[in-house]
């Protein structure tokens, strides 16, 4: 079998058992790597039995079939667990060198069960895996741990850890590699709860490629197309340069969701602070397009840097109303330390500030507007403290807790705070947060483009409409499997054409474009099926009341009823091939080839 | 007729101002006067007197417009805004 090892290792933690676990190549086949093969395992480990964060749920570290290839931005790997934030499917996607050593070590994905009996480091060296102390990394935020994990270990180990919030099973925690991070849905907090600190990795086990030469081709022309327009906003603006675009369109989420325009996004807007900040420019392993924008911090001469996504800027400014850009870096920064999901975080926070606000919280500290409150809440939430106990467990438990119907404005979808889209101005998108099987989320589903084109009326989208939300999600599925940056998606003019020669190049399989649109399809549907087996119901399917009760008060026309939302969903489970309420019948597994599994 | 172009993003960098007035009938005209004035702009973002794939326009913040042949009102906004504006 050429890009594949055809195994997964099985770590037993409280056994100290490892395993090499065969997989067939079929299987690979049908659900090719990253999320894809994640959903195929979680299914297969039974992962909707157990609570996320129960010490026999099963966690996994999933490569693909092009890590270790040539093709720009191939260097990465998901991290799939049952969500620790929703109880359903959760898949977090991150980059670099862990994943190409991961593969190196000789498998397909490495699976953690079980509980250890202390704080502790699995060594993956080659394959051969043993469990080492890690008292000494308790407390430490991701960044040293690493530090001192290569200091121990050498660089050729590669690591993936967690910060203080995991190790206290805040239900946002991050996974962390080499400042990036697995960061929705609380992956952390899994790995925290087998009292886990970290994962070191390395290995001397390539694969062999079908068609080198082929792929060498394919490697060049994707790379020369990665310096294009089509990647020009990433390259030279980074993701930040959203803000300004949503804020003029009134679809910037202010104050918890209150408004869609924030008076002080051009404080933090990227254009505003760039030119005094922008430090450097940096890429994760095996990246030509290089879209992180490191800004620094207080002092230029200090080198003291954070890097700024478009996500942060929202979840930390607009939505906490922060405006001073010092503050919303410190905040960014302290996320990434802290190891926190910055959309969950400022999410909860933004929630929390509105609950004081109405009178439901007492903590006068905490108001929309102040960084340093953003700041202070943030150091709580990772130790657990006072009122960060509670912001630990996200928005939707926060609002079961404080009862006075506050779940009506809880900025969440399946228990996942909301992402920078508002949903009332995006309409498609907002059918994309609905239906999503990891809850609100801008990544699986990326329905944002079809709103931010001609193809739709973006504040009055109609059922026939949803196909759109469906063909995004797939196309995600598809590079999220494989797996690919999606900054590279402007960049394919026929995504599925093209990554089935990429796949022909590396497997030598004779897939088609109309193969991978099935196995997207299927993926889809694993998610799904992940999610019944776990409980799901169709009432999941929707979005906080606020959104269906109130237009958006500066932008009247922008309003999305009840009823006509759930129109858009039943559509949506239609045009999936499942009933109008989201069941799957079983011919549609058998067709899917999902009815085994 | 004078209609207001507001760059964001790429476009901005390129025009080097975020905003500036124009004049023009339909967005086609818009579209010729700013290829002439910004030939940064014009580069990276026009082609055949269209704006290229991964950039799209807007009226007045209500409604993406592609077709040349759209006819412009005085005073309108144009906004010209990298189209992938995910993150
Ligand atoms: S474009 Fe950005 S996120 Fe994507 S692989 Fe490159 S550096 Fe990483």
């Amino acid at each position: 079998m050429h890009a594949y090892h055809g195994c997964y290792l099985r770590v037993d933690l409280a056994s100290g058992s490892c395993q090499r676990v065969p997989l067939a190549e079929d299987v690979l086949r049908r659900f090719l790597g990253g999320s894809g093969l994640g959903a195929y395992l979680m299914l297969q480990e039974q992962a909707a039995r157990f609570d996320p964060l129960a010490p026999e749920a099963p966690l996994a570290f999933v490569f693909s079939p092009l890590v270790g290839s040539p093709l720009t931005t191939s260097a990465k790997f998901a991290v799939v667990s049952r969500g620790a934030l929703t109880e359903r499917f959760n898949d977090s996607l991150a980059s670099s060198g862990f994943a190409i050593a991961g593969k190196k070590a000789g498998c397909d994905a490495i699976v953690i069960v079980g509980q250890a009996a202390q704080l502790s480091t699995l060594v993956i060296d080659d394959g051969q895996c043993r469990l080492e102390p890690a008292s000494g990394l308790a407390g430490l935020s991701a960044n040293k741990t690493e530090q001192q994990l290569k200091a121990a270990w050498g660089a050729d180990y590669q690591t993936a850890v967690i910060g203080p919030s995991g190790e206290q099973l805040v239900r946002y925690a991050t996974i962390s590699h080499s400042g990036r991070h697995a960061g929705r849905g609380g992956t952390g907090a899994v790995m925290g709860a087998k009292r886990l600190k970290a994962i070191a990795v390395r290995g001397t086990q390539r694969t062999t490629w079908a068609d080198p030469e082929a792929l060498h081709e394919m490697a060049k022309s994707l790379s020369k197309r990665s310096f294009g327009p089509a990647t020009a906003k990433y390259r030279e603006l980074g993701t930040a340069a959203n803000l300004l675009t949503l804020n003029r369109l009134q679809a910037l989420p202010t104050r918890n969701f209150q408004q869609g325009y924030f008076a002080g996004a051009e404080a933090i807007a990227p254009e505003q602070i760039g030119a005094a900040r922008r430090q450097t420019r940096a890429s994760c392993a095996a990246c030509t397009i290089g879209c992180e924008h490191i800004y620094h911090l207080g002092d230029r001469s200090t080198g003291d840097g954070v890097r700024l996504e478009y996500e942060n800027l929202f979840a930390l400014g607009s939505l906490c109303a922060v405006d001073d850009a010092e503050l919303v870096l410190k905040a960014s920064r302290a996320c990434d330390e802290l190891g926190l999901d910055t959309i969950s975080a400022g999410g909860t926070i933004a929630f929390a500030m509105e609950c004081v606000e109405r009178g439901l919280i007492d903590a006068p500290w905490l108001t929309f507007g102040d960084g340093q409150a953003v700041l202070n809440a943030l150091e709580a939430i990772a130790r657990r403290d006072g009122l960060g106990d509670r912001l630990a467990e996200g928005s939707r438990r926060l609002a079961e807790q404080i009862g006075h119907d506050s779940i009506r404005f809880a900025p969440q979808v399946k228990g996942l705070e909301i992402p920078g889209y508002e949903p009332r101005s995006l309409q498609t998108m907002a059918l994309g947060f609905a239906v999503g099987s990891r809850g609100a989320d801008h990544n699986r589903s990326g329905a944002y483009e079809v709103d931010l084109s001609s193809a739709v009326d973006r504040r009055r989208v109609q059922a026939d409409d949803a196909r759109l939300a469906v063909e995004t999600e797939d196309r995600a599925a598809l590079i999220d499997s494989l797996i690919l940056c999606k900054f590279l998606r402007g960049v394919f003019d026929d995504l599925f054409a093209e990554t089935a020669e990429m796949l022909r190049a590396v497997t030598g399989w004779r897939v088609t474009a109309d193969e991978l649109r099935l196995t997207a399809r299927r993926i889809v549907t694993a998610k799904k099926q992940f999610n019944i087996l776990a409980g799901w119901t169709p009432a999941e399917d929707t979005l906080p009341e606020r959104f269906l009760e109130t237009p958006l008060p500066d932008d009247p026309q922008a309003s999305l009823s009840s009823k006509r939302l759930a129109e858009l969903v039943a559509a949506y489970h239609v045009e999936r091939g499942w009933s109008p309420e989201g069941q799957i019948g079983p011919k549609d597994l058998e067709i899917l080839g999902l009815d085994s599994e | 007729m004078q209609v207001v172009v507001e760059f964001f993003g790429i476009p901005r960098a390129r025009a080097g101002v975020p905003v500036t007035t124009c004049g023009g009938e339909t967005l086609g005209q818009v579209f010729t006067e700013l290829a002439a004035r910004f030939p940064e702009l014009a580069e990276t973002c026009f082609e055949s007197g269209r704006l290229r794939p991964g950039y799209i326009a807007n009226l007045d913040g209500q409604q993406f417009i592609d077709d040349p042949k759209t006819l412009l009102n005085d005073g309108q906004a144009i906004l010209i805004l990298s189209a992938d504006v995910g993150g």
